[in-house]
């Protein structure tokens, strides 16, 4: 597959902006999913540890982790959708051979995602109460996190075999005869996915130390909970860290011929330190752990954390495709589009930003409130404003609408 | 070089990849549609909740909300991107289109998903917690939040029939090939059938209710906006099929089945008849009746519905410039994009694919077969099964005794110059079309090739020498 051929694939419908705008989203995005994916993996571990566990600060933990696997499905899955979205613009010629030549398990991905998410809710349905009744079903939320590592598997394999060009015409015609059947994975790397899959022990110990200062801020009584969450934290913190690192030596001691300088360059360097720094930024709080904003933090840091991981992730499709395949995404056809550019970057930045602002407000302080929650003036203006937002969003939908179409 | 961009084809021999696509939109319309109306039912139902302090009404919510959680939320956003990735491998070309002309609308769709998900989490689990006007509030973000999803997907939607305006074929942009009066009018369609689903589906929930009084005035309520919104949707029908194009309406015409109309008809006078035994004697309702009403929405109404708007847009699979068979048929001037049909008549398919085969570049009597197959799989698999079963099988188009040089007269005098109603224009070279002939010839007769091959039959294609092959 040279060069010519992988531009011919192209769109020939260009883009409507300039694609490091896409690039870079593509990046932030999937570095957001990640981090949900890390979460829900490692709370629904977490869940089934407790689960078969017999002691209380276990089994509240459990509790915990499966309210927020709960939550943490939702937000990977609709997430997800925008780093899917914008690797199919720039990306579109790898993405769309890697996929269809994987069709079955493409399919298998909608399917076994849509049962393992099912399972997930039937182990939290039946353990209302996890914490003071005994465990129930717990091969529902095994099932689950098996089931999850398969799908994560799915869209690691289709990442892979994006990169890898050369080999799409043996796989899709091996001897010279079409195999249009898309049963087969034809391509994987074990510890790239066991690296990102290791990754859900730092992030989720990182957000155990989240959980912890939300307790606290709720007027939280047991401190031995508290610390037995902090314990928790911390060795994950460490030990996933630690794990984490020695994989993506192992990744990149891998790489093929052709990229193998990627592995001393500043990308995989810049990941591992960012790492450590993730791991280490809680044990160099100390005391702040405990006070005001000081305790949330660390996962703001091992969300920054995940974005260079994310971009160290691009750099390696950017060397492979463009290094060694002389394909370069940047230099797609540009037919600009400022009315559907400005009315995204307006949606997301403004009116997106200034209605979740506004509904975070309200859950969290909410959830730090006894009793029924009343908020404050500010906060009830934050909320009308977001309604006039929307009903503003929706006034310019039908006024451009009718005008185009009618005017 | 003459090289045009199609990718591999994925071909599904049990029930074609077409049905695959459609199984998957259909579940996933059930679930949006319901997510969408209920979501207003619960902003209309909060503020009620409200104004009258009515706790119940709260109460009602966070149950619905919940039951919606798994069906709608969870399962519809799985799905949704799982239209995605079954186009993908359905039909690369067609979703790539549709991705690069509006991908900053379906960001911004995205962006109306992240707020729904917090916000459905938010009225399930600060039901009762929040103060009932800031309960309100949320529901009303949730509400219009989720009819934007909507607003923003629908002229895509549209796309997929044609442009919304013919303007955009020459000057292009993004307002162009949104807009029309056939967005508008499946808006309104969409909009109706939504309440319709969501009064079938709210049903489940409310026949639950402990409260004998609520649930009457609730079901009836529901009741009364399903009978009303299948009525409006049903009579906005003809708005609808007036802004398709002329081909359309022959497809409509020529090619649904006959069962398709009265099928729609009985479910409407189904419906109908249900929710007014709803109105009538509420208390008969119960969750299993509401979920047999549900699906039989689905697999009568929503399946004729979406099968009806992915059968009309043929030979087309996006904004009348790509064909089902993921070749560009005709130049946008106004968006850079150039016919490839040109290429085709100039090359062909063996030597301007990509994913080609080396052995098959060139046509010979032995591997004549081959190629006929891989040309099968390329140019006629995405809307015709190759197998007995699946999607309008290919061997049922040829008489059984069709002779190889018959199929191929037809070929390349009707097909290759476009002249098949319904039908893409598939430019075939003449050892391209002899090959294809063959191929198509030993789908009713498995011993044709054998006599090809022997030189039985006589044609135009010569055999090479073993050393040749070589």
């Amino acid at each position: 597959m040279d060069t010519a051929m992988l531009y011919a694939l192209r769109d020939p419908l260009g883009i409507p902006a300039h694609p490091a705008i896409f690039l870079i989203l593509g990046v932030l995005t999937w570095a957001l999913h990640i981090v949900a994916v890390h979460v829900l993996l490692g709370s629904s571990v977490l869940a089934i540890r407790g689960a078969f566990s017999g002691m209380d600060h276990w089994r509240r933990l459990a509790s915990a982790m499966v309210n927020t696997a709960k939550v943490a499905v939702s937000v990977a899955i609709v997430v997800g959708v925008a780093p899917l979205l914008f690797v199919q613009v720039i990306y579109d010629p790898f993405w769309y051979t890697s996929n269809v030549l994987s069709a079955w398990w493409v399919i298998g991905f909608i399917v076994i995602l849509i049962v393992a998410t099912l399972a997930l809710f039937i182990f939290y349905a039946m353990n209302y109460e996890l914490r003071t009744k005994k465990t129930r079903c717990p091969g529902a939320m095994i099932a689950a996190i098996l089931l999850f590592l398969v799908v994560g598997f799915i869209m690691h394999a289709l990442s892979v075999q994006m990169l890898e060009p050369d080999k799409w015409l043996e796989w899709y015609a091996p001897n010279g005869v079409i195999d249009a059947s898309g049963r087969s994975i034809h391509a994987y790397n074990p510890w790239r996915f066991a690296f990102f899959i290791a990754l859900s022990l730092p992030v989720i110990g990182i957000w155990l130390f989240g959980y912890r200062r939300y307790l606290q801020g709720a007027g939280e009584l047991d401190a031995e909970y508290l610390a037995f969450v902090k314990r928790i934290a911390t060795r994950l913190g460490a030990v996933g860290t630690a794990i984490s690192l020695v994989l993506l030596v192992m990744w990149m001691r891998g790489l093929p011929a052709d990229i193998a300088d990627f592995a001393t360059s500043v990308w995989p360097i810049a990941a591992a330190l960012a790492l450590i720094v993730v791991a280490a930024y809680p044990l160099l709080l100390g005391k702040r752990l405990d006070q005001g904003l000081w305790g949330y933090t660390p996962v703001l840091v091992a969300t920054v954390g995940m974005i260079v991981v994310a971009a160290m992730r691009e750099a390696i499709r950017w060397v492979t495709l463009y290094g060694v395949h002389g394909y370069n995404p940047l230099d797609y056809r540009i037919v600009m589009d400022w009315y559907s550019t400005g009315l995204f970057f307006i949606t997301f930045g403004v009116l997106g930003g200034g209605v979740v602002a506004y509904l975070l407000t309200v859950a969290w302080q909410a959830g730090q409130t006894e009793g029924t929650y009343t908020p404050s003036r500010a906060v009830n203006r934050m909320g009308t404003v977001a309604i006039i937002m929307l009903v503003l969003w929706v006034a310019q939908y039908f006024g451009f609408g009718l005008w185009t179409a009618y005017a | 070089m003459d090289l045009i961009g199609l990718f591999p084809t994925w071909y599904e021999p049990a029930i074609g990849s077409g049905w695959v696509i459609g199984i998957i939109a259909t579940v996933h319309v059930l679930f949006s549609h319901t997510a969408v109306g209920a979501a207003i039912l619960f902003g209309v139902l909060a503020y009620i909740g409200a104004r009258d302090d009515r706790p119940e009404l709260i109460e009602f919510i966070r149950k619905y909300g919940l039951f919606l959680l798994v069906f709608s939320y969870i399962l519809g956003s799985i799905t949704g991107p799982g239209i995605w990735y079954s186009t993908t491998v359905g039909s690369p070309r067609g979703i790539s289109s549709l991705i690069h002309n509006f991908v900053w609308k379906w960001a911004t769709e995205w962006v109306f998903f992240v707020i729904e998900v917090v916000g459905v989490y938010m009225l399930v689990y600060l039901a009762g917690k929040l103060d009932r006007f800031t309960y309100m509030k949320v529901a009303g973000i949730f509400a219009v939040t989720s009819y934007a999803t909507m607003l923003a997907i629908v002229g895509i939607l549209s796309f997929m029939m044609m442009p919304g305006m013919q303007e955009w074929k020459t000057e292009g942009g993004y307002l162009l090939g949104f807009y029309g009066d056939n967005t508008f009018a499946q808006l309104m369609i969409r909009t109706a059938f939504m309440f319709t689903i969501t009064a079938a589906v709210g049903g489940i929930v409310a026949a639950g209710l402990k409260d004998e009084a609520f649930k009457k005035w609730l079901l009836r309520r529901l009741a009364a906006v399903g009978a009303v919104s299948a009525v409006v949707g049903i009579s906005l029908y003809p708005w609808y099929m007036s802004t398709l194009p002329e081909i359309a309406h022959l497809v409509a015409e020529n090619r649904m089945p006959d069962y398709f109309t009265p099928s729609i008809l009985i479910v409407l006078g189904a419906m109908l008849a249900y929710f007014a035994t709803t109105i009538i004697k509420p208390k008969m309702v119960t969750a299993t009746i509401a979920g047999i009403a549900t699906v039989a929405i689905l697999v009568l109404g929503l399946w004729p519905g979406e099968t009806i708007r992915e059968s009309v847009r043929k030979p087309y699979i996006a904004g009348q410039y790509i064909y089902s068979n993921q070749v560009i048929g005709h130049d946008v001037p106004g968006m850079g994009v150039t016919s490839e049909i040109p290429t085709l008549e100039k090359v062909g398919f063996t030597q301007a694919h990509i994913f080609w085969p080396e052995s098959q570049r060139e046509i010979h009597r032995d591997n004549a077969a081959d190629v006929g197959r891989t040309l099968a799989i390329t140019a006629c698999s995405n809307c015709h099964s190759l197998s007995d079963t699946g999607i309008r099988p290919l061997k049922n188009y040829f008489p059984k005794q069709a002779d190889i040089e018959g199929i191929k007269t037809y070929l390349l005098g009707a097909l290759s110059t476009g002249n098949t109603m319904y039908m893409p224009q598939i430019p075939l070279k003449e050892a391209e079309a002899e090959a294809l002939a063959v191929y198509i010839a030993s789908l009713n007769d498995p011993e044709a090739i054998a006599r090809y091959e022997s030189g039985e039959i006589t044609a135009s294609l010569e055999t090479r020498s073993a050393e040749e092959v070589k």
